[in-house]
């Protein structure tokens, strides 16, 4: 018998970006297949072909051996192809009943009747173990009975394959559990489900079939008995270039270093952190989505409250209390989001460029515009921006020089300590190239940086030092050099190292 | 190509071209406000060729005589607008200021200090709604909804619900403010103009200018580059609140006195001529000249349809469709614009 969903050569480019490169799968029926990758393999963009939201380049995707175009999202739930996605898309201030019933509400005498809504859906409901007031709004229940009412939304429509998205990017433990149980159910009634993760204790803990995947390719498909974690991450990092990271550069900094020290910090999903940097050093921040590296940056740069404890900068004063003080003390930060939390789309390279010196610091009140065009030309030059002149609107640039844009900003108000928050992330390998010797310069000027990155290779090429946090808390720091990807993986995914190695340093 | 390759290849003749092309692009580009100050001369000319009277001298410098004291208000408005926030209050905060300066020049002030301390009542009216919007973390909308109403209210307790005329109208406080340049130009417009050009300054060449477009183009960004945020979005609804007192004390002046409802329908052309004017409800952005032409061309309607004898009410009508015709207007330029932007993007590769 044929594979219920079968994907031969999926193809896909954005602009410079591949995202797919000849990808293959085969699902069987009744199985929970999980799809493992680390960012930008192509899981996400394999998921949305499945779901009708992106259309492949190339490529062919057969449901029961018979070849289908997938072009809407409409096409695919007709096909028996329901998707959860990562992100709830749900009406937080409508009822249960009304979230389940989106668009195809049952009329009865050409009204809308909840009864029958009512009557549909309680079986369903009994069974997923959602024991909720329906008619509450939604916004009433956790974030795990929301994610069961958006799971049994895609239900309802009684799919053949159920799509998971990252469905426990938001769930405690004890809600995954539940939702793990949920699902096990459901394979027990014959529902083939698709799961994708990058949490490999959570894809070993439910899946029955586990395909790596890797810059856009599939690298294996295996059963998950007989696997171990060890072997599926050395599928997801493969051998990458080398040379891809410049060497750290001699120092021209003088006079003595200047230390940050973090005291205790706790805040977010953040507890209890505490470390210390120095100039000249790149630290590298590791962990999964949630596990607090993007909290951490950002209460050091005071966007965020810190609930407790404290930390010394450079300039001998505490966390700074808002985003405006960091920008005056010399603290920057990149952050993860470009389009929305760093840069005005709608405005030009020029105007960019001045955020922080006209915005936050207070140095002159007027706004001169010939010092603002020469203060774009010298980051247009120092970074190397592709443009034609200052005037481009920012929209206009591709990721990587839009994140230079960021980068530039920052740089004219010569700061001390400097946050990178995912910097390299949606953004082509030459243009990462540069940003990586950038961070190397800034580094040699003396400065000190903190960098996340969700990719192993670029904190392992780049890092002197790399922290390690694992549900909030700090679970490693390793030198680089002592570390390898495959020890570093484990230690993000589940906290310790393998247990072949020595334990976990406190 | 690498981004690096592309680097040197701009660096080549061809690239150094292209650069010169696109300075001087830059150099003869025309203004935004264009547009409005073309359809503004083509109204004007259009009722001017029917009856030719509408073209006396003193016949125009009455219309933008008129159009000064809703245009002062449309002026801060735009600062609103770009910070993507919109005050409705504007008229009463007019009225009020105006009602306090007058009950000062009343009770025996000097009509100069009675303006400055009408002009310090008005900031002190936007500082209400500022403080109220940002420690009650509420849109100034809403806000101003409420203040529209509360300031009227209280407008009406000090003045008993009558007019306040200031005595001694022959002093030079209201000669002066009242006053034509050689019978022609009123004191009023050349304020209201100087006004536009200071304004204008602040907005594109000054700190302050700079944070509110950057707020309003991308308020999580603007936070994140460390911009004080809530101090610009207070700054800016005193600024309307002193720009209302400045307004209402002139108006004292120019008429000798002030009604209980003078300013009550004042908000919906403000923000009209704001909009006609090219300033977009979305933010980011303003043009404070673009508003004056705005208020400008509500006036020539108004005045032309009297010109042309038709009832004066249709002038409210015409004004509405012409904000239509604006809006898609500009729709349609920005279209063309993205489309041309897009197809260099490509050209560019």
């Amino acid at each position: 018998m044929a594979p219920l969903v079968s994907v031969r050569d999926l193809r896909k480019r954005y602009g410079g970006v591949t995202a797919l490169d000849g990808l293959s799968l085969d699902v069987d029926r009744g199985v929970i297949h999980a799809v493992v990758g680390e960012n930008g393999a192509g899981k996400s963009t394999l998921m949305k072909a499945l779901a009708g939201v992106v259309q492949p380049d190339s490529g062919r995707i057969l449901l029961e051996g018979q070849e289908v175009m997938i072009d809407s999202p409409a096409a695919a739930r007709g096909r028996g192809v329901g998707i959860v996605y990562q992100e709830l898309s749900l009406f937080p201030q409508r009822s249960v009943l009304a979230n389940l019933f989106v668009n195809r509400e049952p009329l009865r005498r050409g009204l809308v009747s909840t009864q029958a809504m009512r009557e549909m859906s309680r079986e369903l409901i009994e069974r997923l173990g959602l024991h909720v007031d329906v008619d509450a709004p939604l916004s009433r229940l956790s974030i795990g009975e929301q994610q069961l009412v958006e799971l049994a939304r895609v239900l309802l429509e009684e799919p053949r394959l159920l799509i998971l998205d990252e469905p426990n990017s938001a769930l405690n433990e004890r809600d995954t559990e539940r939702l793990f149980a949920v699902l096990r159910q459901l394979r027990e009634r014959g529902v083939t489900m698709l799961y994708v993760s990058h949490r490999l204790e959570e894809v070993f803990a439910i899946s029955d079939r586990i395909t790596v995947t890797r810059n856009g390719k599939d690298v294996t498909t295996r059963d998950r008995k007989g696997l171990t974690i060890s072997e599926v991450i050395d599928g997801m990092i493969g051998a990458h270039p080398e040379d891809m990271f410049p060497p750290p550069l001699r120092s021209r900094k003088t006079g003595k270093p200047e230390e940050l020290i973090v005291r205790s910090v706790s805040g977010g999903e953040l507890g209890n952190v505490h470390f210390s940097a120095r100039s000249g050093e790149i630290v590298g921040l590791a962990g999964l989505e949630g596990a607090g590296v993007s909290s951490l940056l950002n209460i050091l740069f005071g966007a965020h409250k810190a609930r407790s404890g404290d930390a010394v900068y450079p300039d001998g004063r505490g966390l700074p209390r808002s985003a405006t003080e960091a920008a005056r003390r010399g603290v920057c930060l990149v952050p993860a989001d470009r389009r929305r939390n760093g840069l005005m789309l709608d405005r030009s390279i020029l105007f960019n460029i001045s955020h922080v010196v006209i915005g936050a610091l207070n140095k002159s009140p007027l706004f001169s515009i010939s010092e603002a065009r020469s203060r774009a030309s010298r980051q247009i030059a120092r970074l190397r921006i592709k443009t034609r002149s200052p005037d481009t609107f920012v929209n206009h640039l591709s990721g990587g020089n839009q994140q230079k844009v960021v980068i530039g900003k920052w740089l004219e108000a010569e700061p001390r300590v400097i946050l990178l928050d995912d910097p390299t992330r949606g953004v082509d390998i030459g243009a990462k190239r540069e940003i990586y010797e950038l961070i190397r310069g800034m580094s040699a000027d003396g400065r000190i940086i903190l960098f996340s990155s969700t990719e192993l290779p670029e904190l392992i090429g780049l890092c002197d030092r790399i922290l390690v946090l694992y549900r909030g808390r700090l679970v490693g720091e390793v030198v680089a050099g002592s570390i390898d990807n495959h020890t570093l993986l484990h230690l993000i995914n589940t906290g310790e190292r393998p247990h072949r190695t020595a334990s976990v340093p406190q | 190509m690498t981004d690096t390759e592309k680097g040197q290849w701009d660096a080549t003749a061809q690239g150094a071209a292209r650069l010169a092309l696109a300075r001087r692009r830059r150099r003869f580009r025309l203004p935004e406000e264009t547009g409005v100050i073309v359809a503004l001369i083509v109204m004007i000319a259009v009722i001017g060729l029917a009856k030719p009277r509408f073209l006396n001298p003193i016949n125009l410098f009455t219309v933008l005589g008129n159009t000064t004291f809703q245009g002062m208000l449309s002026l801060g408005m735009v600062f609103l607008l770009a910070i993507r926030e919109i005050d409705l209050s504007v008229g009463w905060m007019f009225n009020f200021s105006a009602v306090v300066a007058a009950l000062l020049m009343v009770a025996g002030l000097n009509p100069w200090f009675a303006m400055i301390a009408g002009i310090a009542f008005g900031a002190l009216l936007g500082l209400v709604n500022g403080l109220l919007a940002i420690s009650l973390r509420l849109p100034s909308i809403i806000v101003t909804l409420g203040t529209f109403s509360m300031f009227e209210g209280l407008a009406l307790v000090i003045n008993n619900g009558r007019a306040i005329n200031p005595p001694n109208p022959t002093s030079t406080y209201f000669t002066l403010i009242s006053a034509k340049i050689f019978g022609v130009v009123p004191i009023v417009a050349i304020v209201f103009v100087s006004l536009a050009v200071i304004l204008h300054f602040a907005l594109h060449h000054t700190r302050f200018g700079y944070r509110v477009q950057a707020v309003g183009s991308n308020p999580d960004a603007a936070l994140l580059a460390g911009i004080p945020n809530a101090l610009v979005r207070l700054q800016t609804l005193v600024l309307m609140g002193a720009i209302a007192g400045l307004s209402g004390s002139l108006y004292v002046g120019f008429r000798g006195a002030i009604d209980p409802q003078e300013g009550s329908d004042f908000v919906l052309t403000v923000i009209a001529a704001v909009i006609i004017g090219g300033t977009p409800l979305s933010g980011g952005y303003g043009t404070v000249f673009g508003a004056m032409v705005g208020m400008l061309i509500i006036q020539a309607i108004a005045s032309g349809i009297i010109f042309f004898g038709i009832d004066a009410t249709w002038s409210t009508f015409v004004t509405g469709a012409v904000i239509i015709v604006a809006v898609v207007l500009d729709q349609v330029v920005k279209y063309h614009r993205l489309r041309r932007a897009a197809a260099q993007r490509f050209l560019d590769g």
